[in-house]
């Protein structure tokens, strides 16, 4: 039966800690967006720019801003 | 090339035939429509992010050619730090931006994607459904405008940041309440599982020592759970005893409270029954449905920032020697001048300075014909500017625009509105003093036959009542009604709503827009008789000729006519008319008086159209706005409901007895401006319940006056906002439906009120006597909730029955 005690005293302290990490997650905004990160995974798949390489893809971009 | 129609890659519409312009994709050429187009599509591919197109489920916004322009005039905003954002610890900025045209995730994809690499952007977060995206920046590396210019180059559109309060206010309420609902779902799994062992112990047997314990647990769990997630509900009921309208707070306050006090009594006497797994159970539930409501309620709220939306943002001030400057139309002043240029909205209410327009404020004030203005000529803000460019005086500040009072004009008429959510009004008093009576009249009698158990008796009585089912009765049966309802292109947004429309004794409609769809339509041609030279076809390709010089609404109806080659000198005459040479031949278009050019007051004004020529006139186009679909089978329907129906228009007296008349409805009011529609719905209201169907902004307040609204189809954000239904459907046959929705869903809640009253009425007697056992009742609860719960989702088996395909609206809805 002393079994019971160490057990429910365990699983207290494994409530206090759901409790701790779910106010984190929340504080952190982690439920406003359940959807996009989702897809983030199919999105950020592989596609390199075709011409230019990651590294001048930054420099690039400025220059694009304006239409001719 | 030029076989079939090209489509262009970014937004989908055609790609005119001159124009060549294209993008090399995985190999690929698409075709672009425009420049526009084309620099966001390169900027995308070229960034490395043309996944976007591949997994995108919409296509996105024709790109803004002006962007450049519009991108630049966020440099003023460099300027002022109050607009930057919430300032954190660390110097960085957390500024919240409302974008438009964001479609699907894809876009959110794209814009964090990009935005996350520019230098001093740390984090991006986008909220598809609202819009919203939060942007945390560095002010030392990067500024406002360059944030704009970057959602600019993606082809978005960034709206100036004057909600973050309001949005950051609404986070806050959003969150707390998901921190309640996850403290109180938690603490309940625990409470149960203690439960569990409990209820086993009473059927198998259980040591005293291990009673005592799990009972201890449970109060130890149950303690924080109170005082967190239970906390609201007190709060509530003090607020409503403090201001005398007690209201569903105070019997749930009731029902925690002593539930959660009679348990302790018991755990520190030792003896008797604990029900702190009923007390969780109730805060969980009860907290699940309020999450539920504030997300739903929080969504519509969303809608209420559109007020701003109807102002355009920006305005052109003149400044010394007319040097046009670009500023936030909220830093306006009155006595500042203003260009404003063609379709384009006024940004504040003002004097016409210089030239002449037409201006179209239909949404404004119903009136359905574009009205002439010229130098001196009052016009108001959100009206839109048809013909050319003017120069306005601005005679109001913005925040005393026509606009923004009726914006607190509706904001009042919402306050008076109070929504309870919950067991009927009439049910809660009633069920709590029952309830309350027999508890006291069981403790009043044991106390004279074995006062020991006196207290305990009482106490079984209040918790075996607890209305579990009962709470959950209604509720249930309105979230399956507004889904069911939501798939057949009906939104409630005020669930209660639905229960409101079987009460209503009459129905006010408006018309332009409402039972009409606003847009004039050639109804018929007459030929003069005594000019039998000209035929039908030709008058109708000189009219359609003339007419694509205007931008008046009336032209519109001669877009489907292919017009006739060969004019010149074609003169916009201010509202008047057209005036045009044909060969040698001067052809007069327009208003009866204009077209024959006479002075003969005799003449009537109405919608006709005539065509004349220096020998008198040749044809005449009778015009009329066109019915929405379903409102003439819905006035029947209404009719044989044996409700008073009458129409509230702010157009003239002639448009509306004209529609009044094809519908067979008696009562109709012209010429109303907002204040004489909500007084005229008073008085009505006086007689019975009113719904209110209408779609301007001028609607809105008296939406919200109404008892029940519903906003029709392609109604202005503000109407939506204040409606209690909203139709995604253009049929108006969607107004009778809901209503056979109602009295059905009536139906399925009194079935399961009449089952919850039984159970907790037969459960009383037992529980007075003494005889119930705990896992008895608790058995009992679950049962009875959970066949509340399955016969609420009959409902939607009941409506499906006549459905017309509307799903493509509902999900167009749910992207936007």
């Amino acid at each position: 039966m002393s079994m019971l005690y160490v057990l429910i005293a365990l699983a207290l302290a494994l409530l206090v800690l759901a409790v701790w990490a779910l106010f984190w997650a929340i504080g952190n905004r982690q439920f406003d967006d359940l959807e996009s990160q989702g897809w983030s995974v199919v999105l950020d798949d592989d596609q390199k720019p075709p011409q230019s390489n990651a590294s001048n893809d930054e420099v690039s971009k400025p220059t694009k801003e304006a239409p001719p | 090339m030029a076989t079939a129609e090209r489509i262009c890659y970014h937004c989908g519409e055609s790609v005119p035939a001159d124009a060549d312009l294209r993008i090399e994709l995985q190999g690929q050429f698409q075709f672009m429509c425009c420049q526009g187009c084309l620099a966001v599509a390169s900027l995308i591919t070229d960034a490395g992010l043309s996944n976007y197109y591949r997994h995108r489920q919409q296509v996105a916004a024709k790109a803004n050619e002006h962007a450049v322009d519009a991108a630049a005039a966020w440099q003023t905003i460099d300027q002022r730090q109050e607009l930057w954002g919430v300032e954190s610890a660390n110097g960085d900025r957390d500024l919240l931006l409302q974008v438009s045209d964001i479609r699907c995730v894809a876009c959110a994809w794209l814009i964090r994607s990009h935005l996350e690499k520019q230098p001093g952007i740390i984090a991006v977060q986008v909220d598809v459904n609202s819009g919203f995206c939060r942007f945390q920046w560095a002010p030392d590396t990067t500024r406002v405008s360059e944030i704009a210019k970057r959602l600019f180059g993606l082809g978005y559109t960034p709206h100036l940041p004057l909600a973050q309060a309001e949005e950051d206010g609404r986070h806050k309420e959003r969150t707390d309440s998901l921190k309640r609902l996850s403290v109180a779902g938690l603490g309940m799994m625990q409470v149960m599982m203690y439960a569990v062992g409990l209820y086993a112990g009473d059927a198998f047997g259980i040591s005293a020592a291990a009673r005592g314990f799990l009972s201890w647990v449970s109060l130890l769990v149950c303690l924080p759970v109170l005082l967190y997630s239970g906390r609201v509900f007190f709060q509530g009921a003090w607020r409503g005893l403090r201001s005398g309208k007690p209201g569903m707070d105070l019997p749930v306050a009731l029902a925690i409270a002593l539930a959660f006090l009679a348990s302790s009594y018991h755990f520190f006497l030792g003896v008797g029954e604990v029900w702190f797994d009923s007390v969780v159970m109730f805060i969980f539930f009860l907290s699940l449905g309020r999450h539920a409501e504030l997300i739903l309620r929080q969504r519509n709220l969303q809608a209420g920032s559109a007020l701003a939306r109807l102002l355009p943002e920006w305005a052109n001030r003149l400044a010394d020697q007319d040097r046009v400057e670009v500023v936030p139309a909220s830093d306006l002043r009155s006595g500042d001048r203003v260009r404003v240029m063609t379709s384009a909205a006024f940004p504040a209410d003002g004097v016409l300075l210089r030239g002449q327009t037409e201006v179209d404020e239909s949404l404004l004030t119903g009136e359905s014909l574009a009205i002439g203005k010229s130098v001196g000529g009052a016009v108001i803000a959100g009206s839109i500017n048809l013909q050319q460019s003017v120069d306005l005086r601005v005679s109001s500040n913005p925040e005393d625009s026509t606009v923004s009072s009726l914006g607190r004009l509706l904001l009042s008429a919402q306050a008076r509105r109070n929504d309870d959510a919950g067991l009927p009004g009439w049910l809660v008093p009633w069920f709590i003093v029952v309830v309350l009576c027999i508890a006291m009249a069981a403790w009043w009698y044991w106390l004279g036959h074995d006062a020991s158990r006196a207290f305990a008796v009482a106490l079984a009585v209040l918790v075996a009542s607890c209305p579990c089912a009962l709470s959950l009765a209604l509720p249930v049966v309105r979230s399956s009604a507004s889904l069911s309802l939501m798939q057949q292109g009906i939104l409630l947004t005020r669930p209660s709503a639905l229960f409101d429309l079987l009460k209503i004794k009459a129905v006010v409609f408006d018309k332009t827009g409402t039972l009409t769809l606003g847009q004039p339509v050639l109804v018929k041609v007459e030929i003069n008789a005594e000019r039998p030279e000209f035929k039908r076809d030709e008058v109708l390709g000189l009219a359609a000729a003339m007419e694509s010089h205007s931008r008046h609404a009336v032209a519109q109806a001669f877009r489907e006519f292919v017009p006739t080659s060969g004019l010149v000198e074609v003169v916009n005459h201010d509202g008047a008319g057209l005036s045009a040479q044909f060969g040698n031949q001067p052809l007069r278009l327009g208003k009866q008086k204009f077209a024959l050019d006479t002075d003969d007051h005799s003449v009537l004004e109405d919608h006709s159209l005539w065509l004349a020529d220096d020998k008198g006139w040749i044809a005449r186009f009778e015009l009329n706005d066109a019915l929405r679909p379903g409102a003439e089978a819905m006035m029947k329907q209404l009719r044989t409901n044996r409700l008073e129906l009458s129409i509230c228009s702010g157009d003239s007296e002639m448009a509306v007895s004209q529609c009044a008349r094809k519908l067979a409805i008696d009562s109709y009011q012209s010429r109303q401006t907002p204040e004489d529609k909500i007084e005229y719905i008073k008085e009505l209201q006086s007689k019975g319940t009113v719904l209110m169907v209408g779609d301007g902004i001028n609607d809105a307040p008296v939406l919200a006056a109404a008892d029940v609204s519903i906003a029709v189809h392609g109604a202005s954000e503000l109407a939506n906002s204040a409606a209690d239904i909203i139709l995604t459907g253009t049929s108006l046959a969607s107004v009778t439906r809901s209503m056979t929705a109602a009295r059905k869903a009536r139906k399925l809640v009194n079935q399961n009120l009449t089952w919850a009253l039984l159970y907790n009425l037969s459960i009383l007697p037992l529980a007075v006597s003494g005889l119930l056992q705990p896992w008895m009742a608790a058995l009992g609860m679950s049962a009875s909730s959970l066949l509340v719960v399955l016969n609420a989702t009959r409902m939607r088996s009941i409506t499906t029955a006549d459905i017309e395909p509307t799903s493509s609206a509902t999900a167009a809805w749910a992207q936007s």
